[in-house]
């Protein structure tokens, strides 16, 4: 919306401006109507839902479930996040769904960040390991509550996986946190590298 | 800043910016006991093995995935309470709905159901009042309030990283006075497996089950994969048992006294097992080891933890409960409603199961114990539809009420059934 096509514009600078979006609104978030709303949510996650702003996952083609129920988490303040909170204060669960069922039909497009192909064999025979493929799918689409990992991007996953494992994060359930128990960060690196080769 | 909010202290607004993503200090306490931890970061971060060659025969893992909890409220015109089945006699009702995520159940002294849940961070309040059940959350945004426990007026909840007690709680369901005593009961922090279960025991003393971290791995047996106790002041923390994977239920014998508990099997073994258990402390064997992560059901030997003569001076189960059952909530009937037959033996209510290709459990069986062994018959089916493979809602805890009657909470449609016999009145003793 903003006409930026800067691949790596600022995070903190993109986050003012959708603060600053959301405080001149007079009623919030949620006295806003969808297009409004999906315009917000746009200035980080991308205008069709396929971030290219560091650390900010992309919402295009994730299961509506798991966008739903991510939404309620943020907005119950379950899943802590001072980015998010504002956005997702006050939404009904109506509006949650609407916002959920938009995202998850857009097609995904592959991250823009550089892969490190000396870390995908790595990768690869880890996710074997650890099964990812059985809950999130063979071709990592995930569904249900739970979360395309294909074309997301490398950093949020890197960034999602540590904090899984330190029990910062959980789920609708806690099965990541048993799964990243004793993973070290160079291993999640090499997954999340590899995870993006996944067409 | 924590993310708790009690529903009478809710600040409207102005909190947003102002939590952080912080580690919870609990947890870093946690994860500083822990003996010589794995490194996870740095140069000399561990690799994790890839080469257990368990994990790339079997063929089990097609998709399997845990099921969801609806987040949102089902309505109760889609509760088809009418598929269940219970032996002649008997009969099933929608007891309370409306409650996401419902899980496990205690009852305060004036009569209150207090109703835990997990990722939904709420604790649930039922009352009659003037002939009309009603239902409040008394306490929100908690991590995981799956531990409740009742006494002298007293509501404990122990949830994933805090331990809390409402006191006088039935007086004041519209503002409870909350304590966080945390520090006090020092209960371990860490997330997987960690949403506790808690009773107070006849000797009271709260006592806890606390999960292992991870699916099966070595532990640090003294402070997870534990049933443990302690006095209502925290103090004088005590093992009961050990080698316990995950129990999220267990209850006292109503003659013997002694403890009994369901635990959870390890996942990713085998569709067919190892079986779940339903174990005995015996008298005299407290700090038992039932085999976590060794040796599991009826003495199998976990594939991949492995220890020279795995299920030496293992305490194996009562009874197995079957394959990935997710035996939870099992309490003694001690009622005068049901058959004589029903006194004296547990009921189980089992999950249902995710890691499976063809699902099982989904229902609530009934224990009778003999001479510290038990055999398992069903008691309530029809929330599985085997032929299709689909289920439609998953009964978690079972709750013996004064009258006889028997609660079952559902936390897929969040929804807690009564299950009464014949008239539905108490006979005489």
């Amino acid at each position: 919306m903003l006409g930026c096509t800067s691949m790596r514009r600022s995070r903190a600078l993109a986050f003012a401006i959708a603060a600053a979006f959301w405080v001149a609104l007079p009623f919030g978030v949620a006295a806003q109507s969808l297009q409004e709303r999906l315009q917000l949510c746009g200035t980080c996650h991308g205008e069709k839902g396929n971030s290219s702003m560091e650390k900010t996952p992309s919402l295009a083609g994730q299961p509506e479930l798991f966008l739903t129920n991510q939404l309620i988490l943020l907005r119950d303040r379950i899943r802590l996040s001072e980015v998010m909170a504002p956005f997702a204060k006050g939404l009904t669960d109506a509006q949650i769904v609407e916002l959920a069922a938009h995202y998850a039909k857009l097609p995904p497009e592959k991250s823009p960040e550089p892969i490190d192909q000396a870390l995908v064999p790595r990768g690869e025979a880890l996710a074997k390991a650890l099964r990812c493929g059985s809950c999130h799918q063979a071709d990592y689409a995930g569904g249900e509550q739970i979360p395309r990992l294909a074309q997301q991007r490398i950093d949020y996953v890197i960034d999602s996986l540590i904090a899984y494992r330190d029990g910062r994060r959980y789920g609708i359930d806690t099965s990541m946190n048993g799964v990243m128990v004793g993973v070290s960060d160079p291993d999640i690196r090499a997954l999340a590298h590899y995870l993006a080769t996944i067409p | 800043m924590r993310s708790l909010r009690v529903v009478a202290a809710k600040v409207a607004a102005g909190i947003g910016l102002a939590v952080l993503l912080a580690a919870s200090p609990a947890f870093m306490a946690d994860a500083q006991q822990q003996k010589a931890p794995r490194p996870t970061s740095g140069p000399d971060a561990n690799p994790l093995d890839t080469s257990n060659e368990l994990l790339s025969k079997t063929k089990q893992d097609k998709g399997l995935k845990p099921h969801p909890s609806p987040l949102t409220v089902t309505p109760v015109e889609k509760i088809t309470v009418d598929k269940l089945k219970v032996p002649a006699g008997f009969k099933v009702e929608i007891w309370a709905h409306g409650m996401p995520g419902a899980r496990m159940m205690t009852r305060g002294d004036k009569g209150t159901i207090f109703i835990g849940t997990r990722v939904h961070g709420k604790v649930y309040a039922v009352t009659d009042k003037d002939g009309k059940r009603t239902h409040k959350v008394v306490a929100e945004g908690l991590k995981q309030p799956n531990g409740l426990a009742f006494k002298n007026g007293t509501l404990y909840v122990i949830t994933i990283d805090q331990s809390l007690k409402f006191d006088g709680i039935e007086d004041n369901l519209d503002s409870p006075k909350m304590t966080d005593v945390s520090e006090q009961f020092a209960m371990p922090a860490s997330v997987h497996h960690n949403w506790k279960f808690s009773a107070v025991g006849p000797d009271n003393k709260l006592y806890t089950a606390i999960g292992s971290p991870c699916n099966v791995c070595e532990i640090n047996t003294g402070m997870h994969g534990l049933i443990r106790r302690q006095n209502l002041d925290g103090s004088k923390v005590e093992v009961v048992a050990r080698g316990v994977r995950n129990s999220v239920g267990f209850d006292w014998h109503p003659q013997t006294k002694e403890l009994w508990f369901t635990d959870n099997g390890p996942d990713w073994i085998s569709n067919d097992g190892p079986e779940e258990e339903l174990n005995r402390v015996a008298k005299g064997n407290e700090g038992a080891h039932f085999g976590f992560p060794y040796c599991h059901a009826n003495g199998v030997p976990d594939p991949s933890v492995k220890r020279p003569n795995p299920c030496a001076g293992v305490t194996l189960p009562a009874a197995t409960l079957g394959p990935h059952a997710g035996a939870l909530g099992m309490r003694f009937y001690t009622g005068n409603m049901f058959p004589a037959a029903y006194k004296n033996t547990a009921f189980i209510a089992r999950r249902g199961s995710w890691n499976r290709e063809q699902k099982f459990g989904y229902d609530v069986v009934q224990a009778k114990i003999n001479d510290g062994k038990a055999t398992i018959t069903p008691f309530m089916t029809g929330f599985l539809d085997q032929k299709a493979n689909t289920f439609w809602g998953r009964p978690v805890d079972v709750l013996v009420q004064p009258d006889g009657s028997l609660l079952v909470s559902d936390d897929t449609n969040g929804a807690v059934y009564r299950v009464t016999h014949g008239s539905g009145k108490t006979t005489a003793k």
